[in-house]
């Protein structure tokens, strides 16, 4: 059990949630991949505070914070695409494209 | 009193200018109740006491010797621009017979121009022309000599131009003033040239530094060929003589002054400028070929018109072409004499000529005809002109052309011939211009023709009186050669060729031959009487030149370089048009470049560890 391999992984899941954010069609898989990334974050967190501060684990008190911050953004985006789906009914990315040149 | 005018003689030009001054407030559109006349008058005066001024000084200056008066003008580093005034009997008796021939000529428009609302504009270019001519005669600077031609040429530009209504004038003031510009232009060039050579600009300095220059003859060369262009343009001698023609289309009475002075301001500085000139031996040959090339070919040419004017207006380009050879073979006095004798018959002829113009409208000599009985005074007039223009002793024209001919008779016989030829080829012209004027029988142009009013005979019938008198004039100021050391052979060739020029001419044109006459030859009638077809020459060298030189700029001037220009305005115009859509609108691409945005960005910055990372990995 070393950091790096943590760390690696966190990167990695970091990498998968990137990859769906960008590629997603449905509005709530991005809002998937964004919850992928911050868990990601939260694991590097976790693994820092383990390995680096396993006194005052700060990162632990960081990853409690995000945790509750990601849940209120998720709610807070779950209700944009909702306002989004009432007024457009559609949750495809690719039709929210008004806002160009 | 005596010395007061001599040294005031440099008052004469401003009277002129004065005097074109004070006729422009009768223009149409400024004094609009009193009518053009005043200006005339005004004029009349101004010139009248320029003439008496200069006619005055004479006598005293006659056996004086000249003297400078220096008026400084522009004082910069290194330059000191004076005016300088050479007053002699020969500058004294030029504007003498500029402001006389002026006076005369203006006397004659107070007739001639009745009908015509532009008095202001005319007598005023007539003052400018006798001030800058009468400024030229005195000018002893070869600088300020150039400022005054083109004073000059501006004149002519718009004294020919004066009925700018008629397309024709256009033309031909145009052609005369570009025509003379050129010239000029070249005059500048070598007056520019010879500043750094001589280091003065002053006439008696250039030739006292004539006389014992040591310049590269080809240095030399090209400075006198430049010299002798302005001229050149001037007095209309080949290749320039075009403008000549085409300015017959100005006024009468503004002819009389171009075809007996202005023609002649060229000669004058050719004149001064002879011993420069004679320093390259290649310019005075240029000079003697270039007359003797146009004096021969304008005295054909004058042949074959029918226009009453241009008949006479290449007279004046071949005796122009004399004076140039005269200048050539470094004879400046007879030259000098050649100038003033031309100057006079010269203005007799076209005053002549312009009576007929008047009141029988056509110019077309084919259409007149018959005019003896009716027109005597004009008659009189035209044929002392004549004969004081050709070699008829004891008239002027013989005793110019005798000095003339006999200074070049041992060195270069054939430019005697030359000479004498032109001589008898004038005689015919001349005779043949009378014959068909006033000889043969009445036309529908010339059945009635009264005499004109006294305003045109009376300065006609003092000229005549004049140049009648001239000889004993010459006599009594011993410029006449005397009787032991005249060339008699000359003389009688000069004779015998002005005899023959005028009895062939009047036999055929007095005669009863069949007019119009026609040579066995149409191609070569055409050929001289189309001018050597000059206009088409010009149309198919210079001008076609500088037309698709310049066509050729203005393509590149919008094409190139404004599409150069005009690129750089179009490339940032399509990359706004063209980068504009990176907003693609997709928040999902938005967010793929800032993730770019802060990888490359991460890239960059860790660059310099990555070669220690990738040696731990491998």
């Amino acid at each position: 059990m070393q950091l790096e391999y943590f760390l690696l992984l966190a990167a990695a899941l970091f990498c998968i949630g990137i990859y769906g954010l960008i590629t997603s069609r449905n509005a709530v898989r991005v809002l998937m991949s964004i919850e992928l990334l911050l868990n990601a974050v939260n694991l590097n967190l976790m693994a820092f505070s383990n390995f680096m501060d396993s006194d005052a684990i700060k990162g632990q008190v960081f990853t409690v914070f995000v945790i509750t911050v990601a849940a209120a953004e998720a709610a807070v985006g779950l209700a944009i695409v909702l306002a989004i789906y009432r007024n457009r009914d559609t949750v495809d990315m690719e039709q929210f494209n008004l806002l160009k040149w | 009193m005596a010395d007061f005018l001599l040294e005031s003689v440099w008052l004469v030009p401003c009277y002129a200018l004065i005097g074109g001054l004070l006729s422009i407030p009768w223009s149409p559109g400024i004094l609009r109740r009193t009518g053009p006349r005043p200006s005339g008058y005004v004029n009349l005066i101004a010139t009248f006491l320029a003439f008496v001024h200069s006619a005055l000084t004479i006598p005293l200056a006659w056996n004086q010797p000249p003297y400078e008066l220096s008026i400084p003008w522009l004082n910069t580093a290194g330059l000191n621009l004076s005016i300088d005034l050479e007053i002699s009997a020969i500058s004294v008796t030029a504007m003498a017979v500029i402001a006389g021939l002026n006076f005369l000529a203006q006397v004659y428009a107070v007739g001639y121009m009745e009908m015509d609302w532009g008095w202001a504009r005319f007598y005023s270019l007539l003052g400018i022309f006798e001030a800058g001519l009468c400024a030229l005669a005195l000018c002893n600077n070869l600088f300020f000599s150039y400022v005054i031609l083109e004073v000059l040429t501006l004149g002519t530009y718009l004294l020919v131009g004066l009925w700018f209504s008629q397309s024709l004038v256009v033309t031909g003031a145009r052609d005369a003033f570009l025509t003379k510009r050129v010239g000029d232009l070249f005059l500048l060039m070598g007056v520019l040239a010879i500043y750094p050579l001589a280091g003065t600009w002053n006439y008696w300095e250039l030739g006292e530094w004539a006389a014992t220059a040591n310049v590269d003859p080809k240095l030399m060369l090209l400075v006198g060929l430049a010299l002798i262009a302005g001229p050149m343009g001037k007095c209309a001698q080949f290749p320039l003589h075009l403008w000549l023609d085409e300015a017959m289309e100005g006024p009468v009475p503004s002819t009389i002054l171009r075809n007996s002075v202005v023609v002649a301001s060229g000669a004058w500085v050719l004149i001064k400028l002879q011993p420069v000139l004679s320093l390259s031996p290649v310019v005075s040959t240029t000079m003697v070929v270039i007359g003797s090339i146009t004096a021969v070919g304008a005295s054909l040419i004058a042949i074959a018109q029918i226009d009453i004017k241009r008949c006479l207006s290449y007279s004046v380009s071949a005796y122009m072409g004399l004076v140039f050879i005269a200048v050539g073979t470094q004879q400046d006095e007879a030259a000098l004499l050649l100038v003033l004798i031309h100057a006079l018959s010269a203005a007799l002829l076209v005053m002549g000529t312009g009576t007929i113009v008047w009141n029988n409208i056509t110019q077309d000599v084919t259409q007149l005809g018959g005019l003896w009985s009716r027109r005597p005074v004009s008659a009189i007039g035209y044929i002392v002109g004549t004969l004081g223009l050709i070699a008829v002793p004891p008239l002027g024209g013989f005793w110019a052309l005798l000095k003339l001919a006999s200074g070049v008779w041992t060195t270069q016989p054939w430019l005697a011939g030359v000479i004498i030829l032109v001589n008898g080829l004038t005689a015919f012209s001349l005779t043949r211009e009378f014959g068909l004027i006033w000889g043969g029988k009445h036309q529908s142009m010339s059945y009635r023709s009264p005499e004109v009013s006294w305003q045109m005979i009376l300065p006609m019938t003092f000229l005549v009186g004049f140049v009648l008198h001239l000889p004993i004039l010459l006599q009594t100021v011993s410029i006449l050669p005397s009787w032991a050391t005249l060339n008699k052979d000359v003389g009688l060739l000069l004779i015998w060729s002005s005899i023959f020029g005028c009895s062939i001419s009047g036999v055929i044109y007095l005669g009863n031959i069949p007019k119009p006459i026609r040579l066995p030859w149409k191609g070569l009638q055409d050929l001289i009487a189309y001018d050597f077809y000059t206009p088409k020459l010009y149309r198919m060298t210079i001008v076609l030149g500088v037309g698709l030189l310049s066509q050729l700029a203005d393509i590149v001037d919008r094409f190139v370089v404004d599409g150069i220009v005009n690129l750089v305005g179009l490339a940032s115009l399509g990359g706004g048009e063209g980068l504009k859509y990176s907003n693609s609108g997709q928040t999902q691409f938005y967010v793929l470049t800032v993730l770019l945005g802060v990888g490359f960005l991460g890239v960059a910055l860790t660059w310099k560890y990555w070669n220690s990372f990738l040696e731990v990995i491998f």
